[in-house]
């Protein structure tokens, strides 16, 4: 048996051994056992640490309140750092490292740092961020000296460097009542909630519901507590309307009832099931919430209060009543509240020798006095420690007679030797949800706590000791109220369970700390001590959250569970007011800490779904390489073996000029313009006009934003009288549907015009080249498509392959062209017999590198120059701007400043050195490779022209016409290139356009 | 005439997947009908609307929000004020509706190629897809044949609880395998069949 472990009781599973290893070591403990249950039997008390001093430290609470042994959980090559050994559950092959020591944990050369305390006393970064007035390390170079010494030693666990491979998920839920919280009163209100036929979810952090009644050691019903508990959880679980989360911790309260809660479904096993996330994170939306949160001890302030060994009473009793383990052979219990003398009655009855209870009250109830009495222990009434012994472990305290309302301490010193020491300085309500939905807490001077505020509208109940209640038995019936309540029902007082319990006076004394020498420690993860509060004080701070930011405290990973009382306290004290004239902080989520994982979930990686084309597959097993077009993948190229992307690029496209091309254009934004007023409504969106386009034929057009600037162009392809297929670049498909609904709902909501977005209905491939016609002619059935048939920017329908297409003659690389539009699930197959009827004709495909020479030669623009910042002028579209009809941006278009003789305008752009041109190069007029010249433009596409057999590139040059023919220079001091070039017209290729309408 | 493809490609496998203990919890096929179609009524044709919709289908429809109906032959719900989305098993429903739909009343657009249809059925059906939508899928918050618009981060989704256990999610061709991977994912978990 180990060392500590109670001969019997305790809810762990004595039958069930489960070995783990801490620090290497390997050590036993019993299925049931939290690592910090397992390693206080196995006789292990310093755990870690501490942040800023590397004082040692053991374990403090027994819940997620923890704020001393944090560890690091290593799962394979995964490093999780700083979790509360409290809430690891034991499982076979559980690996845990110590943090914040070297070499060992118990031999830290860290704790040197205790003898530089005033260095880092409160406000010790924001001190170091100033640095001294004069001298070499004035100003911020002394931080910056400092910084990486402070950043080593001061600390928690280390990260990993190692992808998590474990898996998180999301999850929405919706329930009538949530109930957070499974002590007696959540599960009361559950069942009073689920009886009513309501939807509930019960959320509990620990792994088994029952909250307090599973170390309370009373009996409910004439049953003994945890049993009560237990049968009461297996009959909520069992009912279909209920929902029972363990391992649940519900963080965040938000508005309107929606609720953030992390499930630990793995964690506490060695291995996931298939499929099973090691995290789940639940938003819960719930018609009414009840809070039945409980309460958090806190612990008394006094010099030397951080030893190990040192440990809250509450879960010094929950070590005792549910793990069966004693944290010490013989301790003391050290209070200012009656709940501490049921703890040492617990130990006693589980084995322990308590030897003195110590009591800053003179007064006490009959009930406690009685409890001291079963334990055999001196009581000690009117007494305070002041001091602790012992290095790595408690050895002794020392004791001193204390009157409670002076605070003065008189009389000798007494030591007394025990190796524990259970401390209680009352309770604080775990109001922290109801302190994030709304108001803020109220301080209480009978019960010594902030009690959550009135909750207002239909927001939260709530129930038990998070209001402030002490006792089971009046948990039970606030719980069933407000599960009545939030089910809607009357709230009528009704019989709950009898419960036996110690008639206990409910009320701590006040708020102080023990006034003797030494450091006494307020916030033990973030090491804040009386004195560090007093010098903020000192130093000018009053108000509670400037006091908390100054010192950090209640800033560590617990958020201040067990300090932010005291400490308020503290502050009061110094500025010789009462605490609840001072109020708290106020609480924001997490109420504890959430893995990232969990709030990511499923969105990692690429982060964005991909959308394919109905092609897609071809294009990747015929060898392209894929691009992202936003969330699209389009070819690039088709690579042949052993070629680059240059020379790939300059075939395809020099296969379009001397024979034949095709695209895939199923990208393209595609939107159903349909209704009566349709042809009108495109009269407004586009600068020129649609109304006048015959049934079968299809127009370019442009359309401007409501600020005159240049938005996006596509054609749009008249159907019918009343019917539209209008198409947009890739790019801005959903910004452009976006921009027509606002004017049809917020502009024009009289206009009959109906939009559908059909960019997935149809596939599309375009075939350009001068043996494009003969292609078709090859397989295109029930049409003609001649030119007196299918004349440019003409439209037919017949069929492929037996698919319906529809063919629209239109030309983007200045060739002879057409588009061919089927359904998407035809794709595939109009696209094979597009390549097998063009084989005889030399057909590649090409990507998008060959389609943006193809354009750049032909100098037609696209979203690198309908950038936001050009306008229809500046890029030589004014002609498409129609005096005879008002348009979108029509008003605005006409600025001074878009109108200026010195805006950049399109131009084309020859480099005179036979060398590649880049993207976003600037062009100088003057200037060298060493001093940079002024900029007059910047190129905005770029290419090595088959055509021209140069390389060549579009550019925004200030003037632009007026420069045509004259010399200036590329300049990229980003790539080192600096190089002449020519300003010409942007039309490098064909610029009559013969090759397109023949 | 061609057959139309399905988008999924490679990665419908049909069979069982995921968590193998027990019966899958879920089973999942791709049931895109032969006609999807966008049924539009102009602001107050909304209830003339519903009555073409229901004269070519004979589902019984009203035109508040989220409301639906199925039979053997078709179904359609509300995805959108004065907006159906109508799906029949037969090819000619989008011609028949267009023609049931006077110009005065509204609009209908073919979508048969542009939509794919996913079924997720079984017993953890609402488990799963409370995974991905965050939508109240229980039987009285969203009856048989009523239907939801909504999203999957990027992938715009129409769903309709076509049974009891049973709903259909209706997503853009071009993201019908990302979603389908999403599903499958998800599915894991309570193990899961493709039919």
């Amino acid at each position: 048996m180990s060392p500590r472990r109670a001969a019997a009781g305790g809810l762990v599973d004595r039958d069930r051994p489960v070995r783990f290893t801490f620090d290497g070591r390997p050590y036993t403990g019993f299925a049931g056992d939290t690592l910090a249950s397992a390693l206080l039997a196995s006789g292990v008390t310093l755990c870690g640490r501490s942040f800023k001093y590397h004082r040692p430290r053991g374990v403090f609470a027994a819940g997620l309140d923890e704020p001393n042994a944090l560890v690091t959980v290593l799962r394979g090559a995964v490093r999780e750092p700083n979790v509360p050994a409290t809430q690891i559950e034991i499982h076979p092959g559980l690996r845990v490292e110590s943090q914040n020591r070297y070499p060992s944990l118990a031999y830290d050369v860290g704790a040197v740092n205790q003898l530089g305390g005033p260095l880092l006393a409160a406000g010790f970064y924001y001190k170091t961020f100033m640095g001294p007035v004069v001298g070499p390390l004035r100003g911020t170079r002394f931080w910056m000296l400092c910084e990486k010494a402070i950043r080593r030693a001061a600390g928690l666990g280390r990260a990993g460097r190692e992808p998590d491979p474990a898996r998180y998920e999301r999850m929405n839920a919706f329930c009538d009542v949530l109930v957070v919280g499974a002590g007696p009163a959540g599960l009361e209100a559950a069942e009073a909630a689920a009886k009513a036929g309501k939807r509930v979810i019960l959320a509990e952090t620990e792994p088994a519901a029952g909250g307090s009644a599973l170390w309370s050691g009373e009996t409910i019903g004439g049953t003994p507590a945890a049993r009560w508990a237990q049968e009461r959880a297996a009959r909520l679980a069992a009912m279909d309307n209920v929902r029972l989360l363990t391992r649940t911790t519900v963080w965040g309260y938000y508005d309107n009832n929606v609720l953030a809660a992390l499930e630990r479904v793995g964690d506490h096993g060695p291995a996931a099931a298939p499929g099973e996330p090691r995290h789940r994170h639940w938003t819960v939306r719930a018609g009414r919430v009840v809070l039945a949160t409980g309460a958090l001890e806190r612990p008394l302030v006094f010099p030397g209060n951080d030893r190990p060994g040192v440990m809250l009473a509450g879960a010094a009793e929950r070590y005792a009543v549910q793990y069966g383990v004693l944290p010490a052979a013989r301790l003391a219990v050290f209070t200012n509240n009656d709940g501490a003398y049921r703890a040492a009655a617990a130990l006693a009855r589980a084995g322990a020798e308590v030897a003195a209870i110590v009591d800053t009250r003179s007064t006490l109830s009959d009930a406690a006095r009685a409890l001291a009495a079963e334990t055999g222990a001196e009581l000690l009434s009117g007494h305070a420690v002041v001091a602790t012994a012992g290095r790595r472990a408690l050895s002794g305290i020392t004791v001193q007679a204390f009157e409670a309302a002076g605070g003065r301490l008189s009389g000798p010193r007494r030591a007394i030797a025990v190796d524990g020491l259970a401390v209680s300085g009352g309770w604080s309500p775990a109001l922290h949800l109801a302190s994030q939905a709304g108001a803020a807490p109220v301080w209480d001077e009978t019960r010594q706590a902030f009690l959550p505020p009135q909750p207002s509208g239909r927001g939260w109940l709530a129930a038990g000791a998070v209001l402030g209640t002490a006792g089971t038995a009046e948990a039970l019936a606030e719980g069933r109220m407000a599960g009545r309540r939030a089910a809607g029902q009357r709230a009528a007082r009704s019989r709950v369970p009898a419960v036996a319990a110690p008639a206990l006076d409910p009320h701590p004394a006040e708020v102080i700390a023990i006034p003797a020498p030494g450091k006494a420690f307020v916030d033990l993860q973030h090491d804040v001590t009386v004195e560090d509060i007093r010098l903020a004080h000192r130093e000018g701070f009053v108000a509670a959250e400037h006091v908390k930011r100054y010192t950090t405290l209640g800033m560590a990973t617990d958020q201040g569970k067990t300090s932010n009382v005291p400490g308020l306290a503290v502050l009061a004290a110094a500025r010789g007011k009462p605490l609840g004239a001072l109020g708290t902080t106020r609480f924001r989520p997490p109420y504890a800490p959430v893995s990232l994982g969990a709030l990511a979930a499923e969105r990692y990686g690429h982060l964005r779904p991909e959308r394919l084309t109905p092609m897609h597959d071809w294009h990747v097993d015929n060898g392209a390489r894929m691009e992202d077009a936003g969330l699209w993948k389009r070819p690039m190229i088709y690579g042949q073996p052993g070629e680059t992307v240059a020379q790939a690029y300059v075939r395809e496209a020099g296969r379009v000029r001397a024979a034949v091309g095709i695209i895939d254009v199923s990208t393209l934004g595609k939107i159903a313009v349909k209704g009566p007023d349709a042809a009108a409504f495109l009269d407004r969106v586009y600068t020129n006009t649609f109304s006048t386009l015959p049934v079968g034929k299809a127009r370019y057009g442009l359309m401007l934003r409501e600020d005159g600037l240049a938005m996006d162009d596509g054609t749009t392809w008249r159907l019918g009288q009343d019917d539209f297929l209008m198409t947009t670049t890739t790019a801005n498909a959903g910004k452009v549907m976006q921009h027509l609904e606002y004017l049809l709902d917020v502009a024009w909501p009289d206009m009959k015009v109906h939009l559908t977005s059909v960019t997935d209905q149809w596939a599309g491939a375009a075939l350009a080249g001068p043996q494009s016609r003969a292609v078709l002619a090859a397989c295109v059935t029930g049409t003609a498509v001649d030119n007196e048939t299918l004349p440019f920017m003409g439209i037919v329908r017949g069929a492929i392959d037996g698919a319906p297409v529809t063919i629209c003659r239109l030309s983007f690389s200045g060739e002879r062209a057409y588009e061919v539009y089927c359904g998407a699930g035809h794709g595939l197959a109009v696209w094979e017999a597009l390549m097998e009827a063009g084989a005889a004709h030399g057909i590649v495909p090409y990507g998008l590198e060959a389609l943006g020479a193809l354009r750049i030669e032909k100098g037609h623009v696209t979203g690198a120059e309908i950038d936001g910042r050009t306008t229809a002028r500046d890029l030589h579209l004014d002609w498409m701007l129609s005096k005879k009809k008002p348009f979108v941006g029509a008003a605005m278009m006409d600025r001074e400043g878009l109108t200026g003789a010195d805006r950049h305008r399109l131009v084309g752009v020859v480099a005179l050195d036979g060398r590649p041109l880049g993207g976003g190069a600037h062009i100088v007029e003057r200037g060298t490779a060493e001093a940079l010249g002024e900029s007059i433009g910047h190129i905005t596409a770029c290419c090595y022209s088959p055509a021209l057999q140069r390389h060549i590139g579009l550019a925004l040059v200030r003037g632009g016409k007026a420069r045509h023919g004259s010399r200036a220079h590329v300049s990229d001091p980003l790539r080192g290139r600096f190089g002449p070039v020519e300003i010409v017209s942007h039309h490098f290729f064909d610029p009559e356009g013969s090759r397109m309408y023949g | 005439m061609v057959e139309r493809d399905s988008p999924l490609g490679p990665l419908r496998r049909p069979g069982r997947h995921g968590h193998s203990r027990g019966a899958p919890g879920v089973r999942l096929a791709e049931v895109t009908p032969a006609a999807i179609c966008e049924a539009a009524a102009w602001p107050g044709a909304e209830a003339a609307l519903a009555e073409a919709i229901g004269a070519t289908t004979g589902l019984g429809l009203d035109a508040t929000p989220g409301a639906g109906a199925r039979s053997a032959e078709a179904a359609a719900f509300g995805i959108g004020p004065g907006r159906f989305l109508v799906t029949g098993r037969h090819d000619g429903l989008v011609a028949a509706l267009a023609a049931a739909v006077p110009a005065d009343t509204g609009t209908v657009t073919d979508l048969s190629h542009g939509r794919t249809v996913m079924r997720i059925a079984g017993p953890r059906a609402e488990w799963v897809l409370g995974k991905l939508f965050a939508i109240d899928f229980a039987a009285h918050a969203f009856a048989v044949g009523a239907g939801r618009a909504t999203a999957h981060h990027d992938i715009a989704a129409q769903i309709q609880r076509s049974a009891g256990d049973a709903f259909d999610v209706c997503v853009f061709r071009s993201f019908a395998r990302a979603f389908w991977a999403g599903l499958c994912a998800a599915a894991e978990e309570v193990g899961y069949e493709v039919l």
